[in-house]
């Protein structure tokens, strides 16, 4: 006969995962994992962790002597755009030498912007056309298909820059296809979500949409979400151990951090225009804008309220420019440096910029724990670009990093180069199968993309 | 190496394969760039049939030879290579190039293909660079086993891809009408009976007594290559592969000067037909009315016409990547002669 436990200790009836804080005014706020939701004997493992997955997209391609180490391997220094995730290297995949086809012209003429964006995560070459917008369905939401009715979102997407839908964006394609990631169909991409507070209200808050004057005044005498659910959530602590008492405060006063920046934002947007129709509380600030959004990403994801987020950093082709750098100059016409070392310059503090936010974001999945991982751990977060060198638009060798193990599955802290001309779409075959997602083909794929994970 | 500019009618796309085990395939490589120089035809891809890395490098550096350094508007398409089945021999053709040295002791040749990684898959790149052609605007030349082309036929959609952008296949291989078993043939059976019966376009054979009875004159190495470039892999290669003087039977050029100019009348032309391989590996021609596949005669008419033309154009001197844009593209800017982004290499020459 086994040991048996005595009585009772296994009778712990476990927290249910979906377990979430109520409050008048406010929509449920999920919980992340919490070691009173694994059976017991097994508290510090999360139960079937879900593994989730991001796209963090960048325009315009990088300088890529600043991206590519000289060296295969397990990473060492990292190079010069990607120094921010030095902190981070053991859980990095860098993948070289992977190629979008349907980004290149096929006969289509100029317009490699356009075809680099429509084509990232839906492996087909877009329609050129103004008006008849024909892309494909896109990998990430035939993934939200399958295992988004397990979470509140199906998926997220987001951005920072520019949700225009029409108007020529590039040499005859539409805005469709520079300013969205996904694609919900061929004809149909959702458009990110640009507005933090709009996020927020989505994931916490009531659904009617308000007028600015209506959140201005509302804001004035606004209080957190969170002591809408105070009584639920002092209810939760009684039943919770110390351990969990301190991943609850922690997570807790995420949500409330990101209130607070949301409130200094609006209370700048209200300074410059209190009659601002939209967007309403958009950081002018790059770094905070994206703090918040990403905070929220990594809040989503904590909670499980959704497993597949995009985010279109700036839109494909954008001009921005980044006077918080001293750059004056727009993004785009700064790649097109002709190899002129001033501007080349630029544009590699630009991708450095860039990166750095990212990294930000990187330390607080890496932070947030789930059993005994990290976040970080159980999720595949891509960060990469639609162009490699954005001088001469080239769709090959385009840069591509990995963080996190996919649940315990990529060997990362090393840099792995494919074999010339391997399909984008290959990663992608790869992701859907760690997503429980399993198709024979994908866009141009021709196969899985071998020799990352662990084995 | 200066780019230049033409609006002229974008030439037809070449996909080459071989297994690079005679010699007269690197000259056919050179007489395609020489077609290239003359704005005959564009190489797309050259792909290999067997799993070598020392002629993959070396067919990267004829390859970067002929089209320039990479850089905007001139990419350098890696070298596709099989790599499964056996490696074969390497000649010395391959590597003693490597060996030469500038006056300065510095390499002439640089090898940058070390790593499988550094070649790329022949059925992505087959598809690839076929997608990137007009419709019938292609054709393609395999001397060599069958092996790729057969695997390429079944490549998700690519039947259908040949069947709209490849005008025909030149084969060089097989015995017509009939003849003893020929090598390209015999190191693939299936992979060659495969592609006869499935190959969804017309089909030309040359077969082996056409590149036989029509041999390069080794000569011209030594006068015409030499006098048009000092330094051409094609042309050392081609003194490293076996003692000087010597001609080379052209099996793999005549395929590719017909493929190119198939109605130069260089060449007789048999009737329509349809060619098998039996299972011994002999080629079989069957005359049919609506038969697809053809094979070349030598008009003895044409020979010093054929050697004049391998000559000029294996040996012409690489010319600079003309840079092309589809006709819509070209007529709507002369319509507005306004670029909005001067800076926007918008206009890249299809592949």
């Amino acid at each position: 006969m086994k040991n048996r436990p005595a009585p009772g200790f296994l009778q712990r009836k476990a927290l249910p995962r979906r377990t979430f804080l109520r409050g008048l005014g406010t929509a449920a706020i999920g919980l992340p994992f919490l070691d009173a939701m694994a059976p017991a004997l097994r508290a510090s493992t999360v139960p079937d962790a879900p593994v989730r997955m991001a796209f963090f997209y960048v325009p315009n391609g990088i300088i890529m002597d600043g991206w590519n180490p000289s060296y295969e391997g397990k990473l060492q220094e990292l190079p010069r755009a990607l120094k921010s995730l030095e902190p981070f290297k053991e859980d990095i995949l860098q993948i070289g030498n992977l190629t979008h086809n349907t980004g290149r012209a096929l006969l289509d003429g100029p317009g490699d912007h356009g075809r680099c964006c429509g084509s990232y995560l839906t492996g087909v070459q877009v329609k050129k056309s103004l008006v008849e917008i024909k892309s494909g369905v896109s990998f990430d939401q035939i993934v939200a298909k399958e295992v988004g009715g397990k979470t509140r979102f199906p998926s997220l997407e987001l951005g920072m820059e520019d949700a225009r839908q029409a108007g020529d964006c590039d040499s005859g394609y539409s805005c469709a296809y520079t300013n969205n990631l996904a694609w919900s169909s061929e004809t149909q991409p959702l458009p990110p979500m640009l507005d933090p507070r709009s996020l927020f209200e989505r994931m916490f808050g009531k659904s009617q949409k308000m007028t600015p004057a209506e959140r201005a005044r509302q804001s004035m005498y606004r209080r957190s979400i969170l002591d809408f659910v105070t009584e639920d959530t002092h209810k939760l602590e009684s039943n919770l151990g110390p351990s969990d008492r301190r991943k609850l405060d922690e997570y807790l006063s995420s949500i409330r951090e990101v209130e607070r920046q949301l409130e200094r934002a609006e209370k700048d947007t209200r300074r410059i225009d209190p009659d601002l129709e939209k967007p309403y509380g958009i950081p002018a600030d790059f770094a905070e804008h994206f703090k918040l959004m990403s905070d929220m990403v990594t809040i989503a994801f904590q909670a499980d309220q959704t497993r597949v987020v995009t985010f279109l950093m700036t839109h494909e082709g954008s001009s921005r420019p980044y006077r918080e750098l001293d750059i004056p100059d727009g993004h785009h016409p700064l790649t097109h440096h002709r190899n002129q070392p001033e501007l080349m310059e630029k544009v590699r503090r630009i991708n450095e910029y860039h990166v750095k936010q990212f990294a930000g974001f990187v330390e607080k999945m890496k932070a947030a724990k789930e059993g005994d991982r990290s976040l970080l751990d159980n999720c595949m977060i891509v960060y990469g670009a639609g162009l490699s060198d954005g001088n001469a638009h080239l769709h090959e060798d385009l840069p591509t990093i990995m963080v996190g193990r996919g649940g315990n599955y990529f060997k990362t802290g090393r840099r792995v180069l494919a074999r010339r001309e391997t399909p984008m779409c290959n990663l992608f075959m790869t992701m859907m199968d760690r997503m429980g997602v399993h198709v024979e083909n994908f866009g141009d794929s021709t196969g899985r993309l071998e020799g990352l994970d662990l084995a | 190496m200066q780019l230049e500019f033409t609006r002229a009618k974008t030439p037809t796309g070449v996909f080459f394969d071989s297994d690079f085990a005679t010699i007269d395939n690197l000259l056919a490589m050179a007489l395609l760039f020489g077609l290239q120089g003359k704005n005959e035809c564009r190489v797309a891809i050259v792909t290999m049939s067997r799993p070598n890395l020392a002629v993959a490098g070396f067919i990267d550096t004829v390859q970067r030879f002929y089209r320039g350094p990479a850089g905007n508007f001139a990419q350098v398409p890696p070298v596709g290579m099989r790599t499964v089945g056996a490696g074969g021999e390497t000649s010395p053709a391959f590597t003693v190039p490597f060996d030469k040295r500038k006056l300065d002791g510095t390499p002439v040749y640089k090898n940058e293909v070390k790593r499988v990684i550094e070649t790329g898959d022949p059925n992505t790149l087959f598809r690839n660079y076929l997608e990137a052609q007009y419709d019938q605007h292609a054709f393609v030349v395999l001397s060599g086993p069958a092996t790729n082309l057969a695997a390429a036929l079944d490549f998700p959609r690519m039947k259908d891809l040949i069947a709209s952008k490849v005008q025909h296949l030149v084969v060089a291989g097989g015995a017509f009408p009939n003849g003893p078993v020929e090598r390209h043939i015999q190191a693939d059976i299936p992979a060659a009976k495969k592609l006869f019966a499935e190959w969804p376009t017309p089909i030309v054979a040359s077969g082996y007594e056409v590149g036989s009875a029509l041999e390069f004159p080794g000569a011209s190495i030594d006068k015409e290559f030499a006098a048009a470039v000092p330094d051409n892999p094609v042309a050392d290669a081609y003194r490293a592969y076996k003692q000087m003087p010597y001609d080379s039977p052209s099996w793999a050029m005549s395929a590719a000067l017909y493929g190119a100019r198939p109605t130069e009348g260089y060449f007789k032309l048999s009737g329509t037909g349809a060619i098998s391989v039996r299972d011994d590996g002999r080629t079989a021609f069957a005359p049919s009315e609506s038969g697809r596949h053809r094979y070349l005669m030598v008009d003895p008419a044409q020979k010093d016409r054929i050697l004049a033309a391998y000559v000029e154009l294996a040996s012409a001197k690489p010319t600079s990547p003309r840079r092309f844009r589809p006709p819509d593209a070209a007529a709507k800017d002369a319509a507005k002669q306004v670029q909005k982004d001067p800076a926007d290499p918008a206009d890249k020459p299809e592949q």
